[in-house]
């Protein structure tokens, strides 16, 4: 009896640690969990769909379920369809690494203003998750509040032309949306100096290329910090870039105080260290952070945990990727969290042959697993229209009939 | 000829080519596969052949796993005169300034010390068509063949 594990949340830092317990640890059981009936989670529907290439850590992943003797169960919303302590009992340790996917609220005055989207809701809605809300218009001059790679990615996927998202996943819903948005003007701020923005300099170079663009970046500064320099060095090697008439503007050390508007939100407050300035704009897209969704209590089992820094909840129960460290790290710094948190659990783990692993989640209806995700993949993949590479099935109905089609013909 | 196929990884995915080019690998030949972090410079041995996989990430810089070599060949300095390599480079056309950036520093750590490449450097590119592997095992087939009448030469 080597031990059962579950993973709850199917997403990079979930498989990166599903990868980790089984390289070390082959004969292990690893059920990865979630509620969406198909894996990997942030990889499918928070990185943007015109980085393909950032995508491909999924090859790895299909490894897992291929040929590393990982499991999948998909529809399984922990928290409501089963309770976390159920899970706990059944397993030999249980893994939370279900991310943040609550945008952190803007939280002054006139911010709940239609017209005011968080960029998680707007990139879920954007990469049809099962569960998003319809397209909201943004109107021609979307203003973006942040300064992270959500908000850059946010601003490149505006900023670019239909031809530019050739070769992309971006649905047909969701293209057809994008083009009638006509968007004329993006601004972009950051409430920190440039130098002190949360993007990598790789985002902002990648924005050189935008073909239908003209760009200006006011006030980037300067620093005597290399690092930050080197931000400061490709914003500023974007200013005056004129490829089209889409207009970009950067702005920083911009605090906002307020979104105004009669019935919707049609400008920004702002103060700065040179005075209070109002930017009028046609919707405002927030990009300040994550939080954490209410099926888990994670506030509450943070604040218990016995050690919260290294992941280690209770015992037996530990925390993983954004959910254990907060919304900031790209994909490979989780990996190498959950390398780290992969050796801690084996340490720890004491397998106890009579629990009853995943017999628990038997009873419960349409879970869908490994082998419906492929069929949903290779229906994914055979439909994609031309300049797509995918075209996503975009409700849960849909992908439970696909993943169940052929079930019993066997022979 | 013995191989070794040394790999810097920051996502897994060079790691996961090294793998599956170790198994493709094995049948007819003795191959060792390591990951650059747990590989010393004063271990590079004449008689082997050495198939780098390197990645490339933030803004071209080596990948995670390659950093500790690099500071170590840097610090020790040895002298890889008599040392054979081949070098398979992994990148995103994506970020077209810094595309395949990674190897290529590798490969001119590898030169500044002395050791011999065989082959040009090869590029995957994520966002293109072809899966590493289509690449890299033609590669490596084509590689080895020109090797085999230099490796251990010296030795």
């Amino acid at each position: 009896m080597s031990g059962q594990v579950a993973i709850v949340g199917a997403g990079p830092s979930g498989c990166y640690l599903a990868q980790a317990l089984l390289k070390a640890q082959p004969d292990l059981i690893v059920d990865l969990i979630d509620r969406l009936p198909v894996p990997y989670g942030l990889v499918r529907y928070g990185v943007a769909a015109d980085h393909q290439g950032t995508k491909g850590v999924t090859r790895q992943f299909a490894r897992l379920f291929e040929r590393q003797g990982a499991r999948f169960f998909g529809n399984v919303a922990v928290g409501e369809a089963i309770t976390l302590d159920a899970l706990r009992a059944a397993y030999d340790v249980v893994v939370l690494a279900a991310g943040l996917s609550v945008d952190r609220p803007l939280g002054i005055p006139g911010s709940d203003l239609p017209g005011v989207i968080g960029a998680g809701r707007l990139t879920r809605s954007l990469y049809e998750h099962p569960d998003a809300d319809a397209l909201p218009d943004l109107g021609p001059r979307p203003l973006i509040i942040g300064n992270g790679n959500v908000a850059i990615d946010l601003l490149r996927l505006l900023a670019k032309t239909p031809e530019e998202l050739e070769g992309s996943d971006l649905g047909a819903g969701p293209t057809k949306w994008l083009e009638r948005q006509a968007i004329e003007e993006i601004t972009i701020t950051g409430r920190s100096p440039a130098a002190q923005a949360k993007f990598d300099a790789v985002m902002i170079k990648e924005l050189a290329k935008l073909a239908g663009v003209t760009i200006r970046v006011i006030g980037a500064g300067a620093s005597d910090d290399p690092a930050e320099q080197k931000k400061i060095d490709a914003l500023l090697a974007l200013d005056g870039i004129a490829t089209g008439p889409r207009r970009v503007t950067f702005r920083f050390g911009l605090t906002p105080l307020g979104v105004e508007g009669a019935d919707r939100a049609e400008a920004v407050h702002f103060t700065s260290p040179a005075g209070e300035e109002t930017l009028p704009c046609s919707s405002v897209l927030t990009a300040i952070g994550f939080d954490p969704a209410a099926d888990l209590p994670r506030d509450a089992l943070v604040s218990l945990a016995a050690d919260a820094e290294a992941g280690v909840l209770a015992p037996g129960l530990y925390a993983a990727g954004w959910f254990r460290r907060g919304p900031r790290g790209t994909i490979p710094d989780n990996r190498a969290d959950a390398q780290a948190l992969a050796g801690a659990i084996l340490t720890d783990l004491a397998p106890d042959p009579s629990r009853q692993g995943a017999a628990v989640l038997a009873a419960l209806p349409d879970v869908t697993d490994y082998t419906g995700w492929t069929r949903i993949d290779s229906a994914e993949t055979a439909t994609a229209r031309p300049g797509r590479c995918r075209s996503k099935i975009a409700t849960r109905d849909a992908m439970l009939s696909i993943a169940r089609k052929d079930h019993g013909d066997a022979p | 000829m013995k191989l070794a196929i040394l790999y810097g990884t920051e996502t897994g995915n060079a790691e996961m080519l090294a793998e599956d080019l170790t198994a493709e690998l094995e049948g007819a030949n003795e191959v060792d596969c390591h990951n650059l972090a747990d590989f010393a410079p004063a271990d590079f041995a004449p008689d082997t052949f050495y198939l780098l996989i390197c990645s490339t990430y933030g803004d071209g810089e080596l990948p995670a796993s390659a950093q500790p070599f690099a500071e170590v060949m840097e610090a020790e300095k040895p002298d890889l005169s008599a040392i054979h390599f081949a070098i398979f480079g992994m990148g995103d056309s994506e970020y077209d300034e810094t595309f395949n950036h990674g190897p290529k520093r590798l490969a001119e750590l590898m030169a500044a010390h002395g050791a011999n490449q065989i082959g040009d450097r090869i590029a995957h590119d994520a966002s293109g068509a072809d899966m590493a592997e289509d690449l890299a095992f033609p590669w490596a087939e084509a590689v080895i063949e020109m090797a085999q009448d230099t490796v251990g030469e010296a030795a």
